[in-house]
């Protein structure tokens, strides 16, 4: 089995308890119109480019032996300057296992742990819980939009020490208009959370105009009642990510 | 001046520089006609200088002394120079620096009490120094600052009593000190050195915790009246650190009220003086580092944290005294010094780790069958230029010091109870990496050794694929590579190897470091490109760093790399140095978190660490408007500094350091 991953952060310190390495899983089921991370979106390999860096070289243009190339009619092997990369990575169950049980002990003593975020996380469920079955007791968090299947989503919640969930909007049809889907599986899977038991903190993002409004933010407050909430400023860094893949 | 916040921005502003003025004499043309020796020759000019100071008392403040000559005049000739570099090796400037004078010792006896058992010269320049006291105390009366003339009256008869008596006398003798023309002269353990009087006068009830924060305040702010007139590589570069915390000799912290009050001092001031570091151990309290992120996050670029776990036993290791061990303090930038007794030269020379590789590439690596080989011709490398740097440290001199011999407890000049030269070592992730990259490539029978030796002196113009696979998919120190990462482990090894019995000229040993000080932009012109990738003219990491185009794993894979060395025998200084964001502090908690980190670093073991935070796009703007950015401040190697002060290609170095980061 493997998972796809566009990025392995460390120090993250906004994803949970403590100071965390963040997993981010490639492919997502929403399109936000503010989306911050924005190359987590689609499940395919995307290829990004740094067109700041670039010096027009016309390098990766000629043609190459490399398999991995082929998709995208570039060499991703000869940049003087790292332009190019391939935003999706399938690591394996052990490579990835390796790769975190190696953070054990900092984050140990971080008081930290792993997210994993996205992207969806929960679109890769099955990778994540036994990568969860096989890490050294690390404390483990993942951040969610909550459009997943309730089956996967109990699943995920019993497995996991912590869940951040997004409720963007409440209105079921301006939550398809800025997002793309309705929300009626977000709200039923925000009372399996709520009755779970498990540490949880739903977060709204501040979007002018989109999920600021007073009516938006006093609808999802009475839904989640005496939750731990938190309203999270819009993501100013994330343009130039859009710039990056070209979209 | 009415208050004490006018005389804040009539600082910071520098309106004081504008008391100044040069004076214009030949000191040298008539010292040499006189043939004086080199004692007298600083004892006049000291007691010239203190003639010449014009006192500048202001009404509102607390702590006096401005410096308002700005000129120290020479006082050897260029000749005398020369001659004198012929019989000897003159480190720098050739006047004493660097060292932590016995503060204690000078505010318990005062100025008229280090005369006590001291020559003649010595005598001189501090019967000069309560001269111009006594002109300060005129003064002071006549801008009506009674208390300030009552104090500074005290002080030319007898030692300090109380805690703003302490803190003028401090001032007067640092002012005194660099007067007479020494430099980098180290604050020490000021929480140390200055609690009896606080804690005595706050039992007393005289001193209120008010007053006393505020009066460190203004203390701290002194540090920034004459720091211009300091020399340094750059500006900012000017030693004026201080220590807090740590273990005693009787392994208890002595992180205290005043500690904190120095944190929160710094803090609001927002200046680069005086640079804060902070002893750390495997149970310094989370608070502390709580207070020392504080700082961090607002973008002073210190504390500078270094551990008492590994310091302590290493100084011990090398033969300091069990309480010398425990009264250990750093110079100017992160070197390990001891006050009163240290006459150790912390920052005499550099080893290039780069050059060593650069030099093994061309060397050795076509005769070598596996990498094992390779890494032996390395090592012997090292063991020649060790050997080559500490044969070229003969007879160092230093122009006397009779100011400074009676703050020491120890003729300085001359050498004292330490005499040890230190050694930094730059490059050491540039050279680790290119072992890692002859290994997998060279070796892997990927390409031949003329293969790899032609593409670095092409600078990799013919080779883009070779360049990109050994910058970016060749394994470096901060990748959680366990080959890059025991490169790093056997090449400060095979330093502290080289080093490790050697005697130096003064009959001390020599201190093998991870800092970089500038010779991270100096040893890069030395060579061209290197086997990892990077190309001619790119500069090294400073300090203890991973390399700058590294796509690194982030922090963590950063740390667990730099943890990994034996500093018991490394130990002379050289902080791992990370880049921050100033926009990552946003958010609960995250100052805590950042904290442990750093506790974390120490708890695995690393030596030293200090966190740069700072706005790419601001420092990118600051280049263009300079104007805008006065007091925008930098970290540049073991000191902090104002960014627009600084010359292009540190400024340029900051900004590299900062893209590569995020």
């Amino acid at each position: 089995m493997t998972g796809r991953i566009f990025n392995i952060s460390e120090l993250t310190v906004h994803d949970g308890e403590g100071a965390r390495v963040t997993v981010f899983m490639k492919g997502c089921p929403l399109r936000c119109e503010w989306c911050h991370n924005p190359e987590g979106l689609s499940f395919e390999k995307q290829l990004t480019y740094k067109r700041k860096k670039c010096v027009e070289c016309g390098l990766c243009r000629k043609e190459c032996e490399h398999g991995e190339c082929k998709p995208f009619g570039r060499c991703l092997h000869v940049c003087p300057n790292n332009c190019l990369d391939v935003c999706g990575k399938d690591y394996t169950l052990r490579e990835l296992v390796g790769i975190l049980n190696g953070y054990g002990k900092i984050t140990e003593i971080l008081g930290g742990g792993v997210t994993f975020s996205g992207g969806e996380p929960l679109m890769q469920w099955e990778f994540i819980s036994e990568i969860i079955d096989n890490l050294h007791g690390m404390n483990t968090a993942v951040e969610t939009c909550g459009y997943v299947d309730g089956k996967i989503f109990r699943q995920a919640v019993d497995k996991l020490d912590f869940i951040i969930m997004d409720i963007k909007l409440f209105d079921r049809e301006l939550h398809r208009k800025y997002t793309g889907v309705y929300n009626d599986i977000i709200k039923c899977n925000f009372r399996i959370l709520q009755n779970s038991g498990k540490p949880y903190l739903i977060r709204t993002p501040l979007i002018k105009g989109k999920t600021d409004g007073a009516d938006n933010l006093e609808k999802i407050k009475d839904f989640i009642g005496d939750s731990d909430w938190e309203l999270v400023p819009e993501n100013k860094l994330a343009k130039s990510k859009y710039n990056m893949l070209e979209i | 001046m009415k208050t004490y916040s006018e005389l804040k921005e009539y600082i910071i502003n520098r309106k004081h520089r504008k008391l100044r003025r040069k004076i214009q004499v030949n000191l040298a043309e008539e010292f040499h006609t006189a043939g004086y020796t080199p004692s007298e020759r600083m004892t006049r000019r000291f007691e010239l200088m203190c003639r010449e100071e014009k006192p500048v008392v202001f009404e509102c403040e607390r702590i006096a002394f401005i410096r308002t000559v700005q000129n120290l005049p020479e006082i050897f000739t260029a000749d005398e120079w020369n001659e004198i570099k012929k019989n000897h090796y003159i480190h720098e400037l050739g006047f004493v620096s660097n060292v932590c004078p016995d503060y204690g010792k000078i505010l318990e006896k005062g100025l008229s009490g280090l005369k006590e058992n001291a020559d003649s010269y010595s005598v001189r320049c501090l019967d000069a120094l309560i001269s111009l006291v006594g002109k300060y105390v005129t003064e002071a009366e006549r801008v009506g600052n009674t208390d300030v003339a009552k104090r500074l009256k005290s002080l030319t008869e007898r030692g300090a009593e109380n805690f703003t008596e302490a803190l003028q006398l401090f001032r007067i003798i640092h002012f005194a000190l660099w007067l007479e023309g020494n430099y980098h002269i180290t604050v020490g353990s000021f929480d140390r050195y200055m609690y009896s009087y606080y804690i005595k006068d706050i039992k007393n009830g005289i001193l209120s915790k008010t007053e006393a924060e505020s009066l460190v305040e203004e203390f701290f702010l002194s540090f920034n009246r004459d720091s211009d007139l300091y020399p340094g590589v750059q500006q900012g570069d000017n030693g004026q650190s201080l220590v807090l915390g740590g273990l005693d000799e009787n392994g208890n912290e002595t992180f205290n009220e005043l500690s904190q009050y120095c944190l929160k001092a710094s803090g609001n001031l927002m200046l680069i003086d005086p640079k804060i570091n902070i002893r750390v151990h495997n149970s310094t309290p989370l608070e502390i580092y709580e207070a020392g992120t504080e700082l961090t996050a607002k973008g002073l670029g210190f504390p500078q944290y270094t551990n008492d776990d590994i310091a302590i036993p290493a100084l011990e290791k090398l033969g300091y005294t069990h309480k010398d061990a425990y009264d250990y303090v750093t110079a100017a930038c992160w070197e390990l010094i001891i006050p009163k007794y240290g006459c150790d030269v912390a920052n005499i020379s550099a080893l290039s780790f780069a050059k060593v590789i650069d030099k093994c590439l061309h060397n050795d690596l076509s005769t070598c069958k596996n990498a094992d080989e390779f890494f032996v011709c390395v090592k012997n490398e090292i063991r020649r230029e060790c050997d080559s740097i500490a044969d070229g440290l003969k007879n160092l001199w230093f122009v006397p010091s009779p100011l400074m011999n009676v703050c020491m407890g120890c003729n300085i000049s001359n050498g004292g109870k330490y005499n040890n030269f230190g050694i930094h070592g730059t490059g050491i992730a540039t050279a680790a990496d290119s072992l890692t990259a002859i290994e997998e490539l060279v070796f892997g029978e990927k390409i031949s050794a003329s293969e790899l030796i032609e593409a670095v002196d092409d600078d990799f113009g013919s080779t883009p694929e070779l360049l990109h696979r050994l910058r970016y998919e060749t394994p470096k120190v901060g990748q959680m590579s366990e080959k890059a990462d025991s490169y790093l482990v056997g090449l400060l090894g095979a330093f502290s190897d080289a080093l490790e019995n050697k005697t130096n000229c003064r009959g001390g040993r020599f201190r093998a470091g991870t800092g970089s000080a500038m010779y991270y932009l100096w040893h890069t012109d030395e060579i061209g490109a290197s086997p990892d990738g990077r190309r001619a003219g790119e500069p090294l990491g400073t300090n203890f760093s991973v390399s700058l185009f590294a796509n690194i794993g982030g922090p963590l894979s950063i740390v667990s790399s730099m943890v990994k060395p034996d500093f018991s025998r490394a130990m002379n200084g050289g902080p791992v140095t990370l880049e921050f964001s100033s926009d990552m502090w946003r958010g609960k908690d995250v100052k805590t978190k950042f904290a442990k980190f750093i506790r974390s670093f120490v708890l695995l073991g690393g030596h030293q660490i200090q966190l740069n935070s700072v706005n790419l796009e601001t420092l990118k703007d600051a280049q263009v408007h300079p104007e805008s950015y006065g007091r925008l401040v930098v970290r540049i190697w073991g000191w902090s500094a104002y960014f627009i002060e600084l010359d292009k290609e540190y400024q340029d170095h900051v900004i590299a350091r900062q893209e590569y980061r995020i």
